[in-house]
């Protein structure tokens, strides 16, 4: 039988692993992309084209490419995570007050610590809510990552779908399903906590 | 202090400022005005090199700020913008302690330095310290963005239009404090606006700018009693009559009021009201004298008694001259509590009317400038 707790634990592994690197790229990309226009619609469209490609055919792709294992999935939720993450930061930033940048310059600030001292905390929590929608996106696209070999709690779901075993459908469903509710619930409490107080009113009209 | 020698700035064929020499002593208070696209705005920019000259150099200190690093520069100059533009994220201590903050200076020195600013502008730092510029009125921002320009105590303060978007009464108290605290602080400023009272009240010197060319270039007496030209003569005197102790109710009435003869009968002109969207009429005789007036109610009232309008018109009317100060009638109609007022000259020739409209009228353009300035 399979142990739950185990397949939960690596499920959440696998998807914070793609999410994550998302972020460690996306975040960069779409603050790079923020200095010209038409560069920033390449990269958007090329982002937006690559969540398009059903997950099963990417997944195919990168196992083709990869071979079998975790390593495939976690490139495919990277590649599916990177959209909302790269647009939330471009949005993010690219909404921010030209009279804040103005009186930052102003003031002697270096490109530095403009995006450190300014753009990324203004920015922040819309950042986060490209994050969230990343992540519940992603844990729902790492169910079908047994197919590649993949660890996480799609193997109860396959088997038992393969076995007419009601009981082992619903043993990973349900725990993957409470997953996405968790961390959905868990990163808006977050994105909350990050958002300055002077700045609740502001961000929430924003987003 | 500063020394504009020969700038100009062009941008892809159109030229913002031409040939500019401009020299700024030490603890002066110069104003650059003019209207909007004069270069004025640019050449402040040129100074913290926020905008880089196309022709020419810009001396501070005898030093060519082409020499300086430009952020290393930027920290050594005061900065306010007409937007603000304090970080909603930062409190009104970290905001006003931010050049402090890029300089490294010590946490302790950084919040003293916040306490000590914010207890010279009247807000007790127990209370303001820690609050979020979005709990602050449009005065208290500006009041913190004025703030943190002097944090680390610059020789030279750039601003550009900061009163611009305040409403009348914070500003007039904002250019006081800053004027009585440029005196005791003996800052050099540099202080664009295109509002000439404003200019005129706080300068020491103004640079009077048209189509990226300085026109007149004088202290506010000078320009005052000799303006260099007709357009620096219409500029100020624009910005003299916009003054409500000024206007007199020639300017403020409505100069076309609906009259009739007294011989009009009722019904035609109950048609007339109806057709002009007026409750009251004035009767004036063929000469244009005022008789009286006639409101709907005594038309109502009356119209089964009387005939002709001439009978029921109320000649106890109260009336102002057309050369009496605006403010004087509008306290005579806001005391005795009147609907109207009708304007006549000497010899009671009806000029105009002036209602709760004018009023209103009258005190926008005061308020918010004319329209069409």
């Amino acid at each position: 039988m399979y142990n739950i707790w185990i397949l939960t634990v690596q499920h959440l592994g696998l998807t914070l692993a793609g999410v994550g690197l998302a972020i460690l790229i996306g975040v960069p990309i779409g603050y790079l992309i923020t200095g010209n226009r038409w560069v920033a619609q390449l990269v958007m469209g090329f982002t937006d084209m690559m969540q398009t490609i059903p997950a099963l055919a990417l997944l195919a792709l990168l196992m083709l490419w990869m071979g079998l294992g975790d390593t495939p999935l976690v490139v495919a939720l990277l590649m599916y995570s990177l959209l909302p993450i790269v647009r939330n930061s471009y949005v993010g930033i690219m909404g921010i007050d030209g009279a804040l940048i103005e009186a930052a310059k102003g003031m002697g600030m270096t490109r530095w610590q403009l995006l450190r001292m300014v753009q990324l905390p203004i920015a922040l929590p819309v950042i986060m809510s490209g994050v969230r929608v990343a992540t519940v996106t992603a844990i729902g696209i790492a169910a079908i990552g047994v197919l590649i070999g993949a660890g996480g709690l799609g193997a109860p779901i396959w088997r038992g779908m393969q076995q007419m075993n009601t009981a082992m459908i619903l043993s990973g469903a349900v725990p993957a399903a409470l997953l996405a509710v968790a961390s959905d619930a868990g990163l808006s409490k977050l994105e909350q906590a990050i958002t300055p107080r002077g700045f609740r009113n502001i961000a929430s009209q924003n987003t | 202090m500063v020394i504009f020698k020969a700038v100009s700035k062009h941008y892809n064929g159109h030229i913002a400022v031409k040939n500019l020499n401009l020299n700024v002593k030490e603890g002066e208070f110069v104003t650059l005005i003019g209207p909007s696209g004069c270069g004025k705005t640019t050449t402040l920019k040129m100074v913290n090199r926020l905008v880089e000259p196309t022709e020419g150099d810009i001396l501070i200190n005898g030093r060519n700020i082409r020499d300086t690093d430009p952020v290393a520069l930027r920290r050594q100059i005061g900065y306010v913008i007409q937007q603000i533009g304090l970080f909603p994220h930062m409190t009104v201590e970290e905001n006003i302690t931010v050049v402090p903050t890029l300089l490294e200076w010590p946490a302790t020195k950084r919040r003293a330095r916040g306490h000590e600013l914010l207890d010279m502008a009247g807000m007790d730092p127990v209370i303001y310290a820690n609050r979020y510029p979005s709990e602050l009125s449009g005065g208290q921002q500006q009041r913190i963005g004025v703030l943190r320009a002097l944090a680390a105590d610059p020789p030279l303060i750039l601003m550009d239009e900061p009163f611009g978007a305040l409403d009348p009464i914070s500003r007039e108290v904002l250019q006081d404090e800053l004027k009585s605290l440029q005196k005791r602080l003996h800052k050099t400023i540099i202080f664009v606006t295109h509002d000439m009272d404003e200019a005129l009240k706080l300068a020491d010197r103004v640079v009077v700018m048209r189509e990226g060319e300085v026109i007149q270039e004088a202290t506010p007496e000078e320009l005052l009693r000799k303006p260099a030209d007709d357009f620096v003569a219409s500029f100020v005197g624009k910005s003299r009559r916009n003054d409500s102790k000024l206007l007199i109710v020639e300017q403020v009435m409505q100069p076309n009021p609906v009259t009739v003869l007294p011989s009009v009968g009722l019904a035609q002109c109950l048609t007339l009201m109806k057709r002009k969207r007026v409750d009251t009429v004035l009767v004036v005789d063929e000469e244009g004298v005022l008789i009286g007036g006639v409101s709907i109610e005594t038309l109502d009232r009356e119209h089964q008694r009387a005939y002709r309008i001439g009978e029921i018109a109320d000649h106890n009317l109260v009336t102002v001259l057309n050369s009496t100060p605006a403010k004087d009638a509008f306290d005579l109609m806001v005391g005795d509590q009147l609907k109207y007022l009708p304007v006549v000259d000497e010899h009671r020739h009806l000029r105009g009317l002036v209602t709760r409209t004018s009023m209103v009228n009258a005190m926008a353009s005061v308020v918010w400038g004319d329209e069409n300035d």
